[in-house]
């Protein structure tokens, strides 16, 4: 069948960068998987029990760089206890073991441990990357083993994790002969920081292209990092609560001006509003803002700022922007692609008229033409509001509308938004990704199932009528692959209704629903390939009983298709069916 | 917990409060016209709305006149007839539903700030005048600033 050497074959396949293209490609012949196989240099693993750590390694002895999630996405919030699971550490030790050289490591909702952190430095010679999103379970020392051991490290970028905070000197344990790093995040460590080791570092890293500071990272310190650092192209600043002193202020300003290649800004944590006007030089330059940490600063200084940003393409922010200031975002940001709009009042303890309503979010799909990923916190919205936007925007990959309280109808008719998300998913036809809020019936999702053909991830809160809704997605929604359901009616008639459509999908969340224990047990007795996890904090009453009501509701129910069984990391309260 | 019921009263002006039951911690909360009420199941959870921990802690502490995790303003508790009194961050509160509920739990009783009713405890406050004031007509940050310490007061007094 090749007509090629295999180093001809391979050659072609090194263009192919694509996971989804190189697992289709594995498919074609024997000889093409084995060429594959040893090829592969990146691998991704979506849910870290689908698969285990020696039968990765069994297929792909050569890769160099792996990514791996592990808790569902709704742990990050709060739905799901710390100890349930995703652990690194046995990924970490088979890698060791087999003498994988690996290079690259991503983890997402992961537990990582000091443990972990130490083994990987000292394991894996030519490491260069590690990248952890919304992991927690480790500390600065064992950010320091990674900074101390790993000789080549270009990036150590943290984001969003618990790391506990030793406020110790891990910035000083980069040796002075580290000079390879191109980028640094720290913004969510809480304690100190030694900014003195932290200068020392940034000059002697003239490669350095992204830098994310934490809250501790006094302002004069700031303008000294930028001057050592023009060629940065991604800032994240710390936290100015005073305001500045005008010489402080004006050796800021002069080091920003000086930076001409940032394309990317964030931070600003607690930011007293005179800081933000020396950032106004760079503004024109800006591809990404995010102030979606600037809880004080008020709507009408994060206008004047966005204003000079002409060339924005992503944007991160709080409603307190207002609709008036999404407005001149419309106005202003043409090249926009993506919006998140986030929450500023949680506690409804103001009574905001400066909030976010559909009334911004019309405007902005009117201006921006090139939109296509959209998140959105409202407190209202409306069925015309919705049907206009999808007219604006057909090319829509990613829409998340969050209407804080749930359950509520369109503000001006009272109805439900059925009609309006289903506008959205008739125009958009590349739809990848949609969260539904509002007073919802099964009809959404009677659209949902029709219109919605290239849909891969829907996430339900507080929404549908009856089991006919869940049955209209599973049904319809061919490419879905993952499935978060909570606080809604749908229970084991929808569940059960076809079993193998799980074996297509990543997984299944369903938490606070009418799902009971029966139905989930006869769900796993027919499904060996896949994981049925009931979640119930509150097992240990349960034991005490000895005895099983099938019959009763099931808390948190989270299902995955797998290929090595059961786990056994679970901790009492996860049952695993 | 039933979040379905609990929306519904989010535009209620107020809980039932003839039912004090010291067993619970439930707060009935009887508030003055001066700042919208919630109910205090809104301020409690974690998980709704869908944002992450990180946002979440900022929110809550952004109504603080307190920045940074190292401020604190402990004030004296006293509740009326009982001599040895407690101490508190109110550092550690984002208003004054979450300071009521945490008092509640304190001192295994309902109490309430705002209004005189012959059933409940009454939260008030000395301010920097020396003067014992009602909690809850004032906004949160203002209170923050000016409460010295507080005092529980018996039902009957009123």
């Amino acid at each position: 069948m090749n007509y090629f050497p295999d180093e001809v074959i391979e050659h072609v396949f090194d263009f192919i960068a694509s996971h989804r293209d190189r697992n289709s490609i594995s498919l074609v012949c024997k000889s093409w998987h084995k060429i594959e196989r040893f090829s592969r240099k990146q691998v991704f693993i979506g849910n870290c029990y689908a698969i285990n750590p020696e039968r990765l390694i069994g297929r792909f002895p050569c890769l160099k760089s792996l990514t791996l999630k592990g808790k569902p996405h709704f742990a990050d919030f709060n739905l799901v206890p710390y100890e349930w699971g995703g652990f690194v550490l046995p990924w970490i030790e088979a890698l060791a073991r087999s003498r994988v050289g690996l290079e690259e490591l991503r983890l997402k909702r992961m537990v990582v441990t000091d443990e972990s952190l130490e083994l990987l430095s000292r394991s894996f010679a030519n490491f260069k990357s590690l990248v952890l999103v919304s992991c927690e379970g480790f500390t600065t020392d064992g950010l320091a083993s990674i900074a101390a051991n790993c000789r080549h490290l270009r990036e150590l970028d943290l984001q969003e994790n618990e790391i506990d905070d030793h406020r110790g000197q891990w910035l000083n344990c980069f040796p002075d002969s580290c000079t390879t790093l191109t980028s640094l995040n720290f913004a969510c460590l809480k304690g100190e920081t030694n900014v003195a080791a932290l200068e020392r570092l940034v000059a002697r890293s003239p490669n350095l292209k992204s830098l994310k500071l934490n809250r501790a990272v006094p302002l004069e310190a700031l303008a000294r990092l930028m001057s050592c650092a023009p060629q940065l192209l991604d800032l994240g600043v710390g936290s100015y609560e005073n305001e500045p002193d005008p010489e402080s202020f004006t050796k800021l300003m002069a080091a920003i001006k000086k930076c001409t290649s940032l394309r990317s800004l964030s931070g600003f944590l607690e930011v007293a509003p005179l800081c933000l006007p020396a950032f106004y030089p760079i503004c024109q330059n800006l591809i990404s803002l995010n102030l979606s940490y600037a809880a004080e600063i008020q709507g009408n200084h994060l206008i004047k700022l966005i204003q000079l940003c002409k060339r924005l393409q992503r944007l991160w922010i709080l409603d307190s922007i207002g609709d008036k200031g999404l407005v001149v975002v419309a106005d202003t940001c043409k090249e926009l692609q993506e919006l998140r709009v986030f929450p500023s009042d949680i506690h409804g303890e103001e009574d905001n008229n400066a909030a976010v309503t559909e009334v911004g979010l019309v405007a902005i799909s009117a201006g921006c033409p090139k939109l296509h990923s959209i998140l959105y916190f409202c407190k209202q919205m409306t069925n015309a509001a919705l049907i206009t936007v999808a007219r604006n925007c057909p090319n829509f990959i990613r829409f998340r509308l969050c209407i804080l309280e749930p359950h509520k109808p369109d503000h001006i008719t009272s109805q439900s938004l059925d009609e309006g998300f289903g506008a959205i998913v008739q125009a958009c036809k590349g739809l990848r990704r949609l969260s539904v809020s509002g007073l919802l019936n099964d009809q959404v999702f009677l659209y949902i199932g029709m219109y919605a053909e290239q849909l891969e991830m829907l996430s339900i809160a507080f929404a549908g009528d009856t089991d006919k809704g869940m049955l209209y997605v599973l049904n319809g929604c061919k490419k879905l692959r993952k499935l978060e359901i909570r606080d809604s009616p749908f229970g084991n008639a929808a569940l059960l209704a076809d079993v193998h459509k799980y074996e297509t999908m990543r997984s299944l969340w369903m938490s606070s629903c009418e799902v009971t224990l029966g139905g989930c047990k006869r769900l796993a007795q027919n499904s060996p390939r896949l994981n049925v996890e009931i979640i119930n904090e509150n097992e240990n009453n349960r034991m005490e009983r000895n005895e099983e009501d099938e019959r009763e509701k099931v808390d948190k129910l989270y299902l995955y298709r797998t290929v090595v069984g059961t786990r056994k990391d679970a901790p009492p309260y996860v049952r695993i069916l | 917990m039933d979040f379905s019921n609990s929306c519904s009263s989010f535009s209620s002006s107020s809980v039932d409060s003839t039912k004090p039951s010291p067993s619970e911690s439930s707060v009935n909360l009887s508030l003055s016209l001066t700042f919208p009420s919630t109910s205090p199941q809104r301020e409690a959870r974690q998980d709704w709305p869908p944002i992450k921990s990180r946002l979440r802690d900022r929110l809550r502490g952004r109504r603080l006149l307190c920045r940074g995790d190292d401020t604190s303003l402990f004030v004296k508790v006293y509740m009326e007839g009982v001599p040895i009194g407690r101490k508190l961050d109110l550092c550690a509160f984002s208003g004054y539903e979450s300071l009521l509920e945490n008092l509640s739990h304190m001192f295994d009783t309902s109490i309430i700030c705002g209004k005189r009713d012959r059933k409940h405890h009454v939260l008030t406050y000395e301010d920097k005048d020396g003067d014992w004031m009602m909690v809850g007509d004032i906004p949160w940050d203002m209170f923050l600033e000016n409460v010295r310490r507080l005092k529980i007061t018996r039902p009957e007094r009123y």
